[in-house]
């Protein structure tokens, strides 16, 4: 057992600050521990979203530090014992209250993206895929929607302009999985994503892969392909001119 | 946060044909089927989190369905029977396996990747209790992956309206017939009400009455305790199921895949010691329906039995056993196994390839619930429930793992479809529903502003996991189920003299903390209660001063009614058997 210094936000939509705490600390316990231990000892109106508490859920999503992590799955041992562990909310959402941002944006976006499209000739039990091919999008699918990525992108982060064209690289994966599952009907995925969502906006500096609680390779696996894929739809003459010919039944 | 606006004026009541309380697997695909059978139908989603936040997440091993030549509906419903200790009710068995593999089928056309065989067809896994390999699966994320699919299948459906984090605190029923529910918008404090013509509770189970339990922070029993309270009647409550290997200190469950992969139990000797309760002989390769792929219930009461030998492993965490990957290599387990090995290495700092797994039994799983009848229909006109929250009865005494998404979707999508049929003849609410509405925002409205109290939330809810602990654990005696109602009791007591230090509107943790520990006291003893009138031991249920099944007795559900001054009543109706009368459950001979 040990002492620490924590410094966590507080406040809300009408602005807050940052307030010190000194915290018992246990070993093998991650900081989310520590800020229940924080709501139990000294401060029960510390607002705090957290469910399963096994990197899986998704809700605990805040920056220690400065870096966007999951509470539960940031370890104290990472820390110098002097060290101060500084807790704010996701500062690309607005605050509700204390650490508790409004993440619905994600949710919005979620909504415009077409979901997967059936083949129309396959019956139940008749579909058909090989393994390999279940893992491309697979990876793209462990997305625990924790929204650090969103967080971190400094397309959202920065600009909070460019929510309204850029969907973010939550939804990019999104549109990339569908892309790949071997038997998603619509073949206008990366078109989508590139005119509807903003994959445009991307540049590529890969923070949303560093934050990824999930590992997942945003960036080289799912909106690089995409967006070469795309362009490659709209400048290939011969794919131009056998889309024409071959009018694409997707809806 | 609101997704959609809803089709009143904001300042107007909300209303809704039909609402479901939950979005996990089984609220979801309810949400669907009243969309897809009815389309012209209103349908809301309320859901003290937001879906992807459900508690499907955490389903790792995946889901059962008879899907392959060599298997039979037959065989799933024997198992499921059997496995259940013969409480679970044969019709609804039969139906519920006749349905898994449409329903798992139906998911796959929603996009969720079920992991496949070398020809492209779907791949199965043998697990627990099962006598062929028939549990679909998507890699360990089977939960997660469902529940994704469901997720963005719902999102097609523009009537399906969501209220995320919306705490439901009351159903309002009115001379019998549910008229739509009360609770809180948490981000703005709101207490609002929510008209419907139908009802489907989907809150999942209520493992949080336990100290120790795989189940996330909001499993407390809502719905069960929202039925109850409005007269629904709750079933089988004294089941609980302890699942044999979860990690010590965090309760985070090794799925039974890793079992099922061949995984085995080893004691402090490193003996596999299943073998000395009738589970069958050790073989190097995994056996169906023998030792490590034995039901739940009676591993995790081998467990208790090799305590009281003194062959655990003792540790700062309590005593534990051994669950050991080695010989499975480290391509089976990365392909198979993953995420067993990413929590091992995250929460206990292990490699399963080279090293054992600590693990004991943790409380994973309710068996009773709100009692329905086969079409999901919860006992009050309009009232509906599926998924862990409801007990249809296709778990009775003990469920098979894998039984449970596939539950999920039969009987959320069943029980959407009623109320869809329901809500579509019903009258509108009944005008008596503002005064039970404004009762509700007067009660909550005390309890948020009460100062003076002297218990605190998180001190009664310890006290209260103690006493579950105690009295309703693994092996049970009436001595000790005694002590525990009493202490409910008393904990009940000292709720009305709870004190909350925060008074905000906003996202206020501690007052749905509050909430959630009411409920969990109604749940709790309810539990208590149904599991000390049980004198016989039956799966799950194991009495050490009734060792015995006494099928003439106990041949029946137990149905605990809560009286409006909050005594109880308990009746016995007889289980449906339809074809396979009880006999002996037979493991690993």
């Amino acid at each position: 057992m040990a002492e620490h210094h924590f410094r966590v936000w507080r406040g809300d939509d009408d602005g807050g600050k940052l307030a010190d705490y000194t915290v018992e600390v246990n070993e093998g316990e991650v900081v989310l521990d520590v800020i229940h231990r924080l709501q139990a000892t000294q401060t029960p109106d510390l607002a705090v979203r957290w469910n399963c508490k096994a990197g899986k859920c998704g809700s605990c999503s805040a920056e220690i530090n400065g870096t966007p992590r999951l509470l539960c799955m940031t370890r104290m041992s990472t820390f110098d014992p002097n060290e101060t562990v500084t807790v704010t909310p996701l500062r690309a959402f607005p605050v509700v209250r204390d650490l508790v941002t409004d993440v619905s944006f994600n949710y919005q976006k979620a909504r415009e993206l077409p979901a997967f499209a059936p083949p129309a000739d396959l019956k139940p039990g008749e579909y058909r895929m090989q393994q390999v091919d279940v893992e491309r999008s697979q990876e793209f699918r462990k997305c625990i929607e924790c929204f650090l990525c969103q967080n971190t992108c400094h397309v959202i982060r920065d600009h909070e302009d460019n929510k309204q064209a850029f969907a973010g690289p939550r939804v990019m994966i999104r549109a990339a999985e569908l892309d790949m599952h071997p038997l998603d009907a619509k073949t206008d995925r990366k078109e989508f994503a590139a005119e509807e969502q903003g994959m445009g906006y991307c540049n590529i500096t890969k923070c949303c892969t560093e934050v990824c609680p999930e590992h997942i390779k945003i960036t080289d696996n799912a909106i690089i392909p995409m967006k070469e894929r795309a362009v490659d739809r709209r400048y290939d003459p011969l794919v131009w001119l056998g889309s024409k010919i071959f009018k694409r039944s997707d809806a | 946060m609101r997704t959609t606006a809803p089709d009143v004026s904001a300042s107007g009541p909300l209303s809704y044909d039909v609402v479901i309380v939950g979005g996990g697997a089984a609220g979801l695909r309810a949400a669907i089927a009243v969309a897809e059978t009815a389309p012209a139908l209103s349908v809301a989603i309320v859901s003290k989190v937001y879906p992807m936040r459900s508690h499907t997440v955490s389903a790792e091993g995946g889901a059962a369905a008879v899907i392959k030549d060599v298997d039979s509906l037959d065989e799933h419903f024997r198992d499921t029977v059997s496995g259940g200790d013969w409480l679970c009710d044969q019709d609804a068995v039969e139906f519920f396996v006749e349905e898994a593999p449409k329903e798992l089928l139906r998911l796959e056309h929603w996009g969720c990747p079920w992991s496949r065989e070398p020809d492209g067809h779907v791949a199965v896994r043998p697990f627990g209790g099962m006598k062929q390999q028939r549990t679909w699966f998507a890699a360990d994320k089977t939960g997660f992956h469902l529940l994704h699919a469901l997720f963005q299948t719902s999102l097609k459906h523009q009537q399906i309206v969501r209220h995320d984090e919306w705490f439901a605190t009351k159903l309002l029923v009115d001379d019998g017939r549910v008229g739509g529910v009360a609770g809180i918008e948490l981000a703005t404090g709101r207490i609002e009400t929510i008209a419907a013509k139908a009802v489907i509770l989907c809150t999942g189970g209520c493992g949080r009455v336990y100290p120790f339990t795989t189940n996330a922070n909001i499993k407390t029993g809502d719905g069960m305790a929202l039925a109850y309270r409005a007269g629904g009647p709750l079933k089988d409550m004294e089941f609980v199921q302890y699942h044999p290997t979860g990690l010590p200190f965090t309760g985070i469950l090794i799925t039974e895949a890793a079992r099922a992969e061949g995984g085995w139990l080893l004691n402090r000797d490193g003996y596999r010691y299943l073998q000395d309760y009738d589970l069958g002989k050790p073989e190097p390769h995994p056996v169906f329906k023998s030792m490590e792929l034995g039901p739940r219930d009676r591993l995790s009461q081998a467990f208790v039995k090799e305590m009281e030998k003194g062959r655990t492993i003792p540790t700062s965490y309590g005593p534990i056993v051994h669950l050991d990957l080695r010989h499975l290599g480290e391509q089976t387990i990365d392909t198979k196994l993953p995420f067993v090995r990413e929590l091992c290495r995250d929460y206990e700092r292990i490699d399963p390839v080279r090293e054992l797994i600590p693990v004991r039994p943790v409380v994973h799983y309710m068996m009773g619930g709100v009692h329905t009848d086969i079409d999901g229909a919860a006992g009050v006109a309009g009232l509906y429930a599926a998924g862990e929250t409801a007990c249809v009865s296709i778990n009775g005494a003990n469920r098979l793992g894998s039984n449970s998404l596939p539950e999920c979707l039969v009987f959320g999508a069943r029980a959407g479809e009623a109320a869809a049929s329901h809500a579509a003849s019903a009258p509108g609410p009944a005008a008596s529903l503002a005064a039970q509405a404004a009762d509700e925002r007067r009660r909550l409205e005390e309890l948020l502003r009460r100062d003076g109290g002297r218990e605190r939330v998180s001190t009664l809810r310890q006290e209260m996991q103690a006493a579950m602990e105690a009295g309703a654990g693994i092996y049970r005696s009436r001595d000790d189920l005694v002590k525990s109602v009493d202490r409910v009791h008393e904990l009940q007591d000292r709720f009305r003299s709870v004190r909350l230090t925060d008074h905000s509107l906003t996202f206020n943790t501690e007052l749905i903390a509050a909430l959630e520990l009411e409920f969990m006291l109604e749940v709790a003893g309810s539990i208590l209660h149904s599991a000390l009138m049980r004198e016989e031991s039956r799966g799950a249920h194991q009495r050490v001063d009734f060792p015995r099944r006494d099928d003439e007795q106990f041949l029946a559900h137990s149905l605990i009614c809560r009286n409006d001054d909050g005594s109880w009543r308990i009746e016995y109706p007889p289980v449906t058997i339809t074809r396979w009368p009880p006999g002996e459950r037979v493991y690993g001979r």
